[in-house]
């Protein structure tokens, strides 16, 4: 059997999806090149330890591939990649007897400018994870689909199977909740 | 001018696009994606196997079913009755010689058409006991 065509970097995600279906492993690999910062962020953010992350970004994307056939574009690619990153994150907290992970992440202060205004942010940095890890599960990652990754509410609601409206309520709860143990 | 409230989402928003900031730096993005191939090369045998396996395990039950299926006939075979209890014949005792005669030639033409034996003597010069007798052996 002759080997699929290689799929170039420029190659859409539909593209690259296509050709791993294919066949083409390195389109898997151009898929992780695209978006596994993005899911380490979301990961990270959504309570797992730093040392965790790399595994937890290889769970999700084996966990994608092997589900891929279900993915029917009702999202972008990536959006539907950090839910299951989200449904990674909820299974290795249960692993490990602990529902949510709450890390300090020393990475999220500043290594240059003022230390006071490190120290600030620091503080605040740790709250908000402090805070994400006490929402509930719909509200920290309609939070994170919306103010880490910028997506908007139509793209958050297509991915996590809801409605935009839910989607927006949900947001605004997490934030009235957050702001409150952030002040 | 913002009010507070805005301030406060677009604090909230930093801070929550700077987390995990760290985390995403440091991931080895190529190795990560070496690593995954390499698995997703791993797991590829594997599934193949998962897919034959059921093809084996039928084929496998098929066999059985089929040595225990002939087995159990062989072992039932010779405890089976070798003749039917019943003789139709039994139920031939109220009929007339013609009647019985008419029953004969029918079986003698369903016989003829598969195994024709021109040598037999015709069935008319037989007397009822003798057409019960053919009937009997007949039956076996």
């Amino acid at each position: 059997m002759a080997s699929p065509e290689p799929v170039a970097a420029s190659s859409s995600d539909a593209a690259l999806i296509a050709a791993w279906q294919a066949g083409d492993e390195q389109a898997a690999a151009e898929l992780v090149r695209r978006h596994a910062r993005a899911l380490a962020r979301f990961l990270a953010g959504g309570g797992a330890r730093e040392a965790d992350v790399d595994d937890l970004v290889q769970e999700t994307f084996i966990r994608a591939f092997r589900a891929v056939a279900k993915f029917r574009g009702q999202c972008q690619f990536r959006t539907w990649l950090l839910t299951i990153g989200g449904n990674v994150l909820k299974d290795a907290g249960r692993r490990a007897g602990r529902e949510k992970v709450v890390p300090l992440d020393d990475a999220l202060r500043d290594r240059d400018g003022d230390p006071h205004e490190q120290a600030v942010a620091g503080e605040a940095a740790d709250r908000l994870r402090a805070g994400l890890a006490r929402l509930p599960r719909m509200q920290r990652e309609v939070f994170l689909l919306r103010a880490q990754q910028g997506l908007a509410y139509e793209e958050i609601a297509a991915a996590l199977d809801t409605s935009t409206g839910a989607a927006r309520v949900h947001y605004h709860h997490a934030v009235r909740r957050l702001k409150g143990w952030l002040e | 001018m913002k009010d507070d409230a805005t301030l406060h989402d677009a604090k909230l928003q930093e801070l929550a696009q700077r987390l995990g900031a760290h985390a995403a730096e440091r991931l080895d993005v190529e190795a990560t994606a070496a690593a995954l191939v390499r698995r997703l090369h791993e797991r590829e045998p594997q599934r193949r196997f998962r897919w034959m396996q059921p093809a084996w395990l039928r084929a496998a039950a098929a066999v059985l079913v089929l040595a225990g299926g002939v087995a159990l006939v062989r072992r039932l075979g010779p405890t089976l009755p070798p003749h039917p209890s019943h003789y139709v014949a039994e139920d031939l005792n109220g009929l007339s010689a013609a009647e019985l005669r008419d029953v004969l030639s029918g079986l003698d033409q369903t016989l003829n058409q598969t195994a024709p034996l021109p040598s037999e003597p015709g069935l008319n010069e037989l007397g009822p006991e003798q057409l019960k007798a053919v009937l009997h052996s007949l039956e076996g």
